[in-house]
């Protein structure tokens, strides 16, 4: 047998590995592994994250054996190993460590709990452990699995999204298209796209498809957390059984809590999303040198997402990343040209026959945040213009504006290089329908929207809560 | 190395259902790993029985019998609390009826304890527990293994009764 013989899910820690090693008086010492990297035909890899009895064993006498089990038959395979070398940084070092960055920062454990090396073992045999599990019938195959790996699905996906993304004409089109279009072409059932803010500390929630709650508005700071490591490191990250990764990590942190790294110990930062997700792809979307945003997609499933649905998504996150870069440059040279070309705004009287109950929106000064009622609504930039188109409108009755004029407004702070206004504006949008769907942002093309107010509205400044 | 006696919060936890992994070496030190189907604890709690499907415990078979030390990992998956007893084999033989018993009953508990953190029922019930072999074993050290940076650390008798 070969290490390519055997199925792929084996190497996606759903199941823990067991490696045993031999120091050199004799004395043997077996352990699990959260994960065995398979790097080529004859090599695997395997985390060091502390120096323990493995490392300081293979370091006198190389051998060691795993067994490695597939996650889904549970069938068993046996390797024999030798110890090749650590390697410190590279390719492989970095696929290791992001992913190790990853858990520890949702754990809370970042710069605690780290890849000290990558190491490197030659494979020396592979065999099946013959009589390890009986020929029971196999759990019956998952029916809402997603797309097997199959060319045809992959081409005519791959066809389906760039067509989509082509024709959006905006940025709020294109991000519910895409994410419209990996549900329908393979199945990925639960997806969001995040954009980094205005000082790209963080990333909110622009866009998702398929959660109870939309979630768009929530936030992730640059870093932290799954999806901030992504952000951070620009590399893609897939995830089998992140429930047990992350107990994984919490065992640790229980353990360091005892020691004297305590002190490095931040609150854990809840999954966004799905509270229950088992498997877990997150993209960076990058053009050039700049974070254009992250593309995660997650499923309740364990190995719901495989080494072909990493391909197929790094596809897409490259399109889609192109695509939102041109849509909003797009619909900045439109803007641009209709500021030439000014259209005459006649201010328009609030309308006090759509009755509805009267709105009340609070604006919070000291934490530039927007109330509806005592509902949070929306806070930062896309909370300023609100509350500067809100205002003009019950002051002036006025109803049409355009982003250049918030780009240039001091009060509103939006970045004077790169803003991110059109990803602000989708933000804010969705928050109002979700919120408040009685005020509502009607883009009326060139870089102009017009405010629809259905309700008569009152506003409160406050300096806080 | 003389004999170390479990504390006795312990055996409690070796008699779980912990998922148990064996480590030994061949006369060359080449190791062998294998995943074992249950554990009895013996009245004086300085040795245990290891019960091991024959059918893939050939080579851990061998080099027990050719004297090689044993290292036996216990942990709990849902808390990953591991603890790795090592200690020496007196011998290796078939199976009676009360110990077939005993694996037939780990299968089950370590069934559950997989379900707790999400593995299939069906999956892990196709694991073979017979026939079963018993490795009888002297404990002489015993350490914690819940991963971190306290890994490998001797069990100390507070940390053991906690």
């Amino acid at each position: 047998m070969r290490l390519a013989d055997l199925p792929h899910r084996c190497f996606q820690g759903v199941f823990p590995a067991v490696l045993a090693t031999c120091a050199a008086d004799g004395t043997p010492n077996v352990t699990y592994l959260s994960q065995v990297f398979r790097v080529d035909d004859r090599h695997v890899a395997l985390s060091c994250q502390f120096f323990n009895k493995t490392k300081q064993n293979v370091l006198e006498n190389p051998y060691a054996a795993i067994e490695l089990y597939d996650p889904i038959s549970f069938a068993a395979y046996r390797l024999e190993l030798r110890y090749d070398h650590e390697e410190h940084s590279g390719p492989l070092f970095e696929t290791m460590r992001v992913r190790i960055d990853a858990i520890a920062s949702q754990t809370g454990m970042a710069g605690v709990f780290k890849l000290r090396s990558a190491d490197v073992y030659e494979v020396v045999s592979v065999e099946e452990r013959i009589g390890f599990v009986d020929d029971s019938e196999l759990p019956p195959p998952d029916p809402k699995r997603l797309t097997e790996a199959q060319p045809h699905n992959e081409i005519r996906g791959i066809t389906m999204i760039s067509q989509r993304t082509c024709s959006a004409r905006t940025l709020d089109e294109l991000l519910g298209t895409v994410l419209d279009a990996l549900d329908d072409a393979l199945g990925f059932e639960h997806g969001m796209v995040l954009m980094p803010d205005e000082l790209a500390a963080k990333l909110f929630v622009v866009a998702s498809h398929g959660y109870d709650e939309a979630g768009v508005g929530a936030e992730v700071a640059i870093g932290h957390g799954l999806i901030g490591t992504v952000a951070r490191e620009r590399r893609m990250l897939r995830m089998s059984g992140v429930e047990n990764e992350l107990r994984y990590g919490r065992a640790i942190r229980a353990g360091v809590q005892r020691t004297r790294a305590r002190r490095e110990l931040v609150p854990e930062i809840p999954l966004a999303g799905l509270p229950d997700a088992e498997s877990y792809m997150a993209m960076p979307l990058v053009v050039g040198d700049r974070l254009i945003g992250v593309l995660a997609v997650e499923s309740r499933k364990r190995l719901a997402f495989d080494e072909w649905h990493e391909a197929f998504l790094e596809i897409v996150a490259n399109q889609v990343a192109i695509a939102i870069d041109n849509v909003v440059m797009r619909e900045r040279e439109a803007a641009a040209a209709a500021d030439e070309a000014p259209e005459r705004i006649e201010p328009v009287a609030p309308s006090s026959t759509l009755a509805a109950d009267t709105k009340v929106l609070r604006y919070f000064r000291n934490d530039e945040c927007v109330f509806v009622g005592d509902d949070y609504l929306i806070r930062n930039v896309p909370g300023k213009i609100l509350w500067k188109l809100v205002r003009e409108y019950t002051q002036t009755g006025r109803t049409t504006f355009s982003n250049r004029e918030l780009r240039v407004d001091p009060q509103i702070g939006l970045p004077q290089l790169r803003d991110n206004l059109e990803s602000r504006l989708v933000l804010l949008r969705k928050r109002l329908e979700e919120k408040c769907p009685d005020i509502q942002l009607i883009p009326t093309g060139r870089g102009r929207f017009r405010l629809a107010v259905a309700c008569p509205l009152v506003l409160e400044e406050r300096d806080g809560a | 190395m003389s004999a170390v006696a479990l504390p006795e919060e312990l055996v409690d936890f070796l008699e779980s259902g912990a998922s148990m992994l064996v480590g030994t070496r061949d006369g060359a030190l080449r190791p062998e790993c294998l995943r074992a189907a249950g554990c009895i604890v013996d009245p004086d709690r300085s040795s245990l029985r290891v019960l091991m499907n024959a059918a893939t415990a050939a080579r851990t078979v061998a080099n027990l019998e050719a004297g090689s030390p044993i290292a036996v990992t216990f942990s709990r998956p849902v808390d990953h609390r591991t603890v790795q007893v090592k200690g020496t084999c007196r011998r290796v033989r078939p199976a009676d009826s009360n110990e077939h018993e005993a694996a037939e009953r780990y299968l089950a508990l370590f069934t559950e304890a997989l379900y707790v953190v999400g593995m299939s029922r069906a999956m892990v019930r196709r694991m073979r527990v017979a026939p079963t072999v018993v490795a009888e074993i002297q404990v002489l050290e015993l350490f914690h293994q819940t991963p971190g940076p306290g890994a490998g650390r001797r069990l100390e008798e507070r940390d053991a009764a906690r």
